[in-house]
């Protein structure tokens, strides 16, 4: 019983601590953002439905309709309609 | 209809704050004319919440990026400065996030509403109402501002970005140069140092004579009695030390003891360390501030007067800490089992290099304080380096250490070979060094590796210091073992338990202690160890895990309290709510069982959420682990399973009489896997739950204890039935634990070979008090057979036998079976 409960813990820790902000694209089109993370401004491609992980420790990021936001770092996100929604 | 009457008033009052707005816009438009987009965008930060903090923050964030920049500027030679600076910096680009993260909800909210109030009409679409036309204006004004904003903080962050790299840039461009400044050695060099030094020793006897020819004419009383003062500052201090901590010292008595204990030695070498040294100390800073009290000092010898004064200290405490731990004279006090040659000759080069060293540093200040040739600091350095690594290769040579069973004057064996080759190696890569002309990097490396050493030598004391309180019964003998012994009369087992505890804790301290003093000394800063204590503790990243091990911590410790209090509420209830209520044990043990489980359980969780772990994913793991619990622990989690019905159903408690296939007993314990059934014999036996649940299980004592008990009574055909079923019926309601209702009932069972068998049953209140019962009604019946003359109670042999002899033989088996109740209980209830 006792492996049991060692085991789910340990399995939990894993599972649960993933870091960084998390971008799902809901468009049909792929979605460009530009990040702005330390000293370097890039643009990260995000294509239809999938999900990206960006910037582990804070960072700016403009939506492909020119909203600018800032996030922690812990966020979740999604691209709706060229705007971003954090959740 | 009450949805459409809110909306209208939304409508009304975000035209009358547009109208307002609007109002005074212009009426700020009467002054210098904005562009009309300016002014829009103007009254719509002042229109919004959010901006105007954001702003502030922000422009402080400017001004105080600014002022680190300068500060940055101004520190670009100070290691330490910088490190704390880097802090600084990325502490204000989490605040510049912080700022814009700060007007996400707003810029949602002006989104949502973008959204409902919908596109602008097209060409030939009828135009809107004026007041959506101007909603929509304002808030994409506002969204514009916003945006704006955080265009700036994302230019702001990018700035303290580049700062901190750029502070990285300098440290570590900093410490190359430092240390890898190249000098060429050189004869011309090394003559011109040479000169140098002269000049400077010229110079420095000058101005030491002359400050002493002027203290002595003109200032002779203040000098003398701030020399004086200090002396007996210290002299008082020295006394005073001997006779508050005489216990601690060494007394005569004990100079010649064989075996002192650990904490003895150490306790010696500390005091006697120690007081010493703090009287040299007192010494030291009393005759400083005297002197410079009395004015004695000049501006140019006070810093050449402190430095050597300090080195004074320094070397003395050098000296008597080595003098301590190696005790040359009395081998039975020395902290470290070296030989005593060894000993004695390990002296000598500590404090040759503690000496080398205090020169060094004291040169180089009256070198600073005389504004001295830098050439004479790379000669110095120099000199140094090659002196520390000859010494330190000559360490190599001393022979100390001892076999375990060696006595302390054997003529001890040379280093292990791994310590002699790296202190051989490392003299001659420090000499190597400062010949090819790296002076900067030899000194430094020399100074690195005697600090070191010293910290690692202590690190190995403390260690000592650890096992030896670890020792089994080590504890009890010191002062707060004792102290601990007699104030809660604690065993020998806590004891050395505690003593464990601590040897761990001494061990901690040791680590917690010296790492960071060992990375100081590298030339790490106090900010990057703090900063990486504080990550250390918060967040481990490993990949994409983060484990945090305050949260971690945090999860224990509310699991622990959580579990504490699962305990005490069930004790509470146990013992106050349920004993005076007059529950029945059996649901008291179920209940209390019940409670200790969801406590667990719901600490656990509470713990898990503390630690930081997402509760959400225990969907995934559960989900993931029942195709193993399906297949492999399957007996596992049905025995669970089993556990919880028997506690929920109890089809028997804790004290039950029960019978499951060949195993019978009383139930001891219901536990989550098994249960504990204790038979006559005391053999405890644990029965799977899922067997008692799926298999039938007789029960003894289920609803009450009521049980019916047989006894078996023959008689010879001589005798008259009717008499022998009144006989047995009187003796049965004779007995105080038969009951009478039901009543006791005798049957005549079979007409046997030579004799009839009866039956008398009885019923009993408590069915384990039968057997003792039986054994009453036994021997009431032999004696009233035997009085009544109605013959014996029990087969024998009749032909051959006369009645005299046979009665003392036969009686035997028949008691000897009576105590068996199993054989007759076994059937007696259907």
């Amino acid at each position: 019983m006792r492996t049991v409960f060692a085991a789910l813990f340990c399995s939990m820790l894993i599972s649960s601590a993933a870091e960084g902000a998390m971008v799902t694209n809901k468009d049909g089109e792929t979605a460009v953002l530009v990040i702005v993370e330390g000293e370097s401004r890039m643009e990260v491609a995000i294509d239809a439905g999938a999900t990206e992980m960006i910037c582990p420790s804070g960072c700016f990021v403009t939506a492909p309709n020119g909203d600018r936001i800032g996030l922690q770092g812990e966020e979740t996100m999604e691209i709706v309609n060229g705007s971003v929604i954090v959740k | 209809m009450h949805r459409f009457g809110k909306l209208t008033a939304l409508l009304i009052a975000a035209w009358l704050a547009a109208l307002t707005l609007g109002e005074a816009g212009r009426a700020a438009a009467q002054q210098p004319q904005p562009t009309p987009q300016a002014e829009v965008a103007d009254q719509a930060a002042a229109a919004s919440p959010v901006l105007p903090p954001a702003e502030e923050q922000l422009k402080q964030a400017e001004r105080e990026l600014k002022r680190l920049m300068d500060h940055v500027e101004g520190a670009k030679e100070d290691d330490t400065r910088l490190a704390e600076l880097k802090v600084q910096v990325d502490e204000l680009s989490k605040q510049i996030i912080a700022a814009s993260v700060a007007t996400r909800p707003r810029l949602d909210e002006i989104k949502a509403r973008l959204d409902e109030l919908g596109e602008p009409p097209g060409e030939g679409q009828p135009p809107e109402a004026a007041v959506i036309a101007e909603e929509r204006k304002r808030l994409l004004a506002e969204r514009g501002a916003i945006n704006a904003l955080t265009g700036r903080a994302e230019n702001l962050s990018i700035e303290s970005k580049k700062l901190a790299n750029g502070i990285t840039a300098t440290r570590r461009a900093l410490f190359s140069n430092t240390l890898l400044k190249h000098t060429d050695v050189s004869a011309a060099m090394l003559s011109e140092a040479i000169t140098a030094t002269v000049d400077e020793s010229k110079a420095l006897w000058r101005s030491i004579s002359s400050w002493l020819t002027f203290a002595w004419n003109y200032k002779r009383v203040p000098f003398l009695s701030a020399i004086g003062l200090s002396l007996c500052a210290a002299l008082i201090f020295l006394v005073g030390s001997y006779r508050l901590f005489s216990p601690f010292l060494l007394r005569h008595e004990e100079e010649e003891e064989e075996e002192p204990t650990y904490f003895r030695q150490l306790s010696l070498a500390f005091w006697s360390t120690l007081i010493p040294t703090m009287a040299l100390t007192a010494f030291g800073t009393s005759s400083y501030f005297f002197l410079s009290t009395f004015n004695v000092l000049r501006p140019d010898i006070a810093p050449i007067i402190a430095v050597t004064l300090g080195m004074i200290v320094a070397l003395s405490f050098v000296t008597k800490l080595s003098n301590a731990v190696l005790s040359p004279k009395r081998s039975n006090w020395r902290l470290v089992r070296v030989s005593d040659r060894g000993a004695r000759r390990l002296m000598a080069p500590i404090f040759a290099m503690a000496l080398v060293n205090g020169l060094d540093y004291l040169l180089g200040s009256i070198g600073e304080a005389l504004g001295s040739p830098v050439v004479m600091t790379v000669a110095r350095s120099f000199l140094a380096s090659i002196i520390i690594g000859l010494i330190l290769m000559s360490l190599a040579w001393i022979r100390p250490t001892l076999r375990p069973d060696e006595p302390f004057d054997a003529p001890g064996r040379p280093w292990p070979r791994a310590i002699s080759l790296s202190l051989l190696l490392m003299g001659g890569a420090l000499i190597a060094i400062a010949l090819s002309g790296y002076v900067g990097l030899a000194r430094f490396i020399a100074t690195q590796i005697i600090i070191t050493g010293a910290i690692l030598v202590m690190v190995y004391i403390g260690v000592l210091t650890g096992r030896s309180v670890s020792k089994q019964g080590a504890f009890a003998e010191t002062i707060a073992g004792r102290y601990l012994e007699r104030r809660f009369n604690l065993e020998q087992v806590a004891l050395d338990q505690i003593g464990l505890a601590a040897g761990l804790g001494i061990y901690a301290l040791v680590l917690v202690f010296f790492i960071p003093l060992i990375l100081l000394q590298w030339g790490f800063q106090i900010a990057d160890i703090e900063a990486w204590a504080y990550r250390l503790v918060t967040e481990i990243r490993i990949g994409t895990i983060t484990i945090s091990l305050v949260g971690i911590l945090a999860g224990v410790f509310f699991f622990a309290f959580g579990f504490v209090a699962t305990r005490w509420v069930q004790r509470w209830i146990d013992g106050n709510i349920m004993a005076r209520s007059r529950v029945d044990a059996g649901v008291r043990n179920s209940i209390r069982t019940g409670i200790g489980y969801i406590g667990l359980g719901v600490a656990g969780l509470i713990g898990l959420s503390a630690a930081g772990i997402d509760l959400s994913s225990l969907a995934l793991v559960a989900g993931a682990l029942s195709l193993g619990v399906g297949f492999g622990l399957q007996n596992i989690v049905s025995n669970f399973v089993s556990g919880l019905i028997l506690l929920v159903e109890r089809p028997f408690k804790v004290g039950d009489w029960i019978v499951s296939g060949t195993t019978e007993g009383f139930v001891r314990r219901i536990s989550v896997r098994a249960t504990e059934i204790e038979t006559f014999q005391h053999q405890s036996i644990m029965m799977p739950n899922s067997l008692l649940i799926n298999a039938s299980v007789g029960n003894w004592t289920h609803r009450n204890k009521l049980g019916r008990s047989e006894i078996a009574v023959t008689v010879t055909y001589a005798s008259d039935p009717r008499r022998v079923i009144q006989v047995l019926d009187e003796i049965a309601a004779a007995h105080p634990k038969v009951l009478k209702n039901p009543a006791p009932n005798v049957s005549f069972t079979a007409f046997g070979d030579e004799r009839m068998n009866f039956e008398l049953r009885i019923y009993v209140a408590d069915v384990l008090t039968a057997g003792g019962v039986r054994n009453d009604l036994r021997v009431a019946i032999y004696e009233r057979f035997r009085d009544e003359g109605i013959g014996a109670p029990f087969p024998m042999k009749i032909e051959d036998v006369t009645p005299e002899a046979a009665l003392p033989e036969e009686t035997d088996p028949s008691i000897a079976r009576g105590g068996d109740g199993r054989e007759r209980n076994g059937r007696g209830r259907s």
